[in-house]
């Protein structure tokens, strides 16, 4: 049995389906990411493991106690919200320790742990500070202090970073892996940046439209998504449509050229068959026994580590992702180009 | 271009000087009528009688508990209701401040007949005993007072991410009194303070639903008694009660000056 199953859960809102029938076993200490689109879901689906909304049907345990009609203050759950939600009229040190004070602590518990909190999120500077004196990054740390001074069965973070800026996004949710990897808690993270959910979890779940579309592992997810909705959310996807495709022998033809794919696994096929690459796996030039068209490029975007190409391959325009390097000839507007992909990197949807 | 700039510059000033002078000019003639007590000099002899005036202190002692009463009922009733609104009910709040705004349009002499009609029959004989006439003062009030002190909680709360608070504090073990009295109330401050002011300087000076309920007892009553038959008395008084109003209004201002901006501070 694992720590935290969440079994048949589903959500309706006056007639809107907003969580369909939702399964997931979680284990103890692991960092899961719920990742999608807005209107998928997934806040849904936290704020029913957090109790603030009832399934319309199906359950929630936690540690093996049905939690799904428990009240929110009952639970131990921490939960860290994009607004911080820290309390206005309480001090940094306050805050930290509200949790515990409800839970009517002594006193020299209360100070330990909020001192150990403070040290934790190295502000231990700041405990006489008002929220309003502290900046968003600092604010939100010491939410994911309050959070964690409980000790919680489970850490529910409701797109945390989303209010922040994109440094301190960056540094904060290294920051958030570190001490949840420290106090070994099982935490689920929900997100809508796919950089963010790869970058910290041990799994995730992708959803689309109240319903789970994937979990695993996010290289899993990333190099072997299992739709063509998980496919294109998480990373970018060209999709060139193809003809004559041989299933058995994994070829099909692309502008008129007979390409090959990887056909290992069985895949549910489109009545407009289309050839699926992520654009990191072209190159340029001839190349051995990989897959060779040609295109004309349309447009170049410098992104720094990245030179991001649009060539136009018979009638579709890909994305091909070069790694930038310092003496690279560039190829211009309106060169024909030879480009190279490998078989086992493409796939027929 | 510049030439237009100081016309306009011009008749705003004149605009306001009309209007500061609308308003100054009454206040000023009363003030220094309420000074001509005394034949020939001008003194403060129609204060020092006022002061010294037993039914004063004992009028305004009333109206003064009267007023906190009622803001103590209007903050039990009108807080949680509020809050209430905000959190679960938000369709209702545009029919709850048409609610509120009713004792605007009902004149406080319909209010008062109602009530008296009302609850001095059978099953509620309030206006038969001192307590139950008192009692149902400080409800006419808490009416009367209701726009002033729900629009105040309102603004407060939409100050803050009421929501986001109350969940916050639900996942940290607490429950609704701990909510309400360390999460919401603190932070309504300025808004409960606000209402409050807004409701004694209401309170103070009512004339129709205190005449009617308690007669003489309350300080509006007095003070048109004396208005009837004491010239400069009439006055003065009319000086302390402007003067009593600028002080809470005063207040008000003093606690929102208190209130931080929320702006952040340093970089992260």
């Amino acid at each position: 049995m694992s720590y935290l199953s969440i079994s048949n859960v589903s959500k309706v809102f006056g007639g809107v389906v907003a969580v369909e029938d939702f399964n997931l076993e979680v284990e103890k200490g692991e960092f899961i990411s719920f990742l999608g689109p807005s209107g998928c879901g997934k806040t849904t689906t936290l704020r029913m493991v957090a109790g603030f909304e009832l399934p319309t049907s199906g359950e929630v345990l936690l540690d093996d106690e049905n939690i799904t009609y428990k009240s929110p203050n009952e639970r131990n759950v921490g939960m860290v919200f994009q607004s911080y939600a820290l309390f206005p009229n309480m001090t940094v040190a306050q805050n930290i320790g509200f949790g515990l004070q409800v839970r009517k602590a002594p006193a020299d518990e209360i100070k330990r742990t909020v001192d150990e909190m403070l040290g934790l999120i190295h502000l231990e500077k700041h405990a006489e500070k008002y929220p309003y004196q502290l900046s968003g990054g600092q604010q939100q740390r010491v939410a994911l202090a309050r959070a964690l001074a409980i000790h919680p069965r489970v850490l529910l973070l409701d797109e945390p970073l989303s209010a922040l800026d994109a440094k301190i996004r960056v540094e904060l949710r290294q920051e958030i892996r570190r001490i949840q990897q420290k106090m070994g808690i099982t935490t689920i993270y929900v997100t809508h940046d796919q950089e963010e959910a790869l970058s910290l979890s041990d799994r995730i779940v992708v959803m689309s439209q109240g319903r789970m579309e994937q979990v695993g592992a996010p290289s899993e997810i990333y190099n072997h998504p299992t739709t063509e909705f998980v496919a294109s959310f998480v990373g970018q996807l060209n999709l060139l449509p193809v003809r004559e495709v041989d299933l058995q022998n994994g070829t099909c033809k692309l502008n008129g050229q007979l390409v090959r794919f990887d056909h290992s696994e069985p895949r549910q096929i489109s009545d407009k068959p289309r050839l699926a690459i992520r654009p990191e796996e072209f190159q340029f030039g001839q190349a051995g026994d990989r897959n060779v068209v040609l295109g004309r490029v349309e447009v170049v975007m410098f992104l720094g580590a990245v030179v991001r190409l649009r060539v136009r391959i018979g009638e579709a325009l890909v994305s091909v992702d070069l790694f930038n390097e310092r003496n690279m000839a560039l190829p211009r507007v309106g060169d024909d180009v030879t480009v190279n992909f490998p078989a086992h990197a493409c796939w027929i949807m | 271009m510049v030439e237009a700039m100081r016309r306009n510059t011009f008749w705003s000033w004149f605009w306001m000087a009309v209007g500061v002078l609308y308003f100054i000019l009454p206040l000023v003639a009363t003030f220094i009528f309420s000074l001509r007590a005394k034949k020939g000099v001008l003194s403060f002899l129609a204060y020092e009688r006022i002061f010294q005036d037993a039914n004063f202190w004992e009028t305004f002692t009333f109206s003064l508990t009267v007023g906190f009463v009622t803001i103590l009922v209007s903050l039990v009733l009108v807080v949680p209701t509020a809050y209430w609104i905000r959190l679960r009910l938000p369709h209702l709040r545009g029919m709850i401040e048409f609610v509120t705004m009713m004792p605007f349009v009902i004149p406080a002499i319909v209010l008062v007949f109602g009530l008296i009609r009302v609850f001095s029959g059978a099953p509620f004989f309030l206006t038969n005993t001192f307590v139950g006439t008192n009692a149902l003062l400080v409800a006419a009030y808490a009416v009367l007072a209701l726009p002033y002190m729900f629009r105040s909680v309102d603004a407060g709360l939409g100050a803050i991410d009421v929501r986001s608070l109350t969940e916050a504090a639900q996942s940290l073990g607490a429950g609704w009194p701990t909510i309400l009295f360390r999460v919401i109330f603190p932070n309504l401050r300025v808004a409960i303070l606000s209402g409050a002011f807004l409701t004694l300087a209401t309170v103070i000076g009512e004339f129709t639903i205190a005449s009617f309920l308690v007669g003489i007892k309350a300080f509006g009553p007095y003070m048109s008694l004396i208005g009837q038959n004491k010239t400069y008395e009439a006055s003065s008084l009319t000086i302390i009660s402007f003067l009593l109003t600028w002080a809470f209004m005063g207040l008000i201002q003093l606690f929102n000056r208190g209130k931080s901006d929320g702006t952040l501070a340093g970089a992260h």
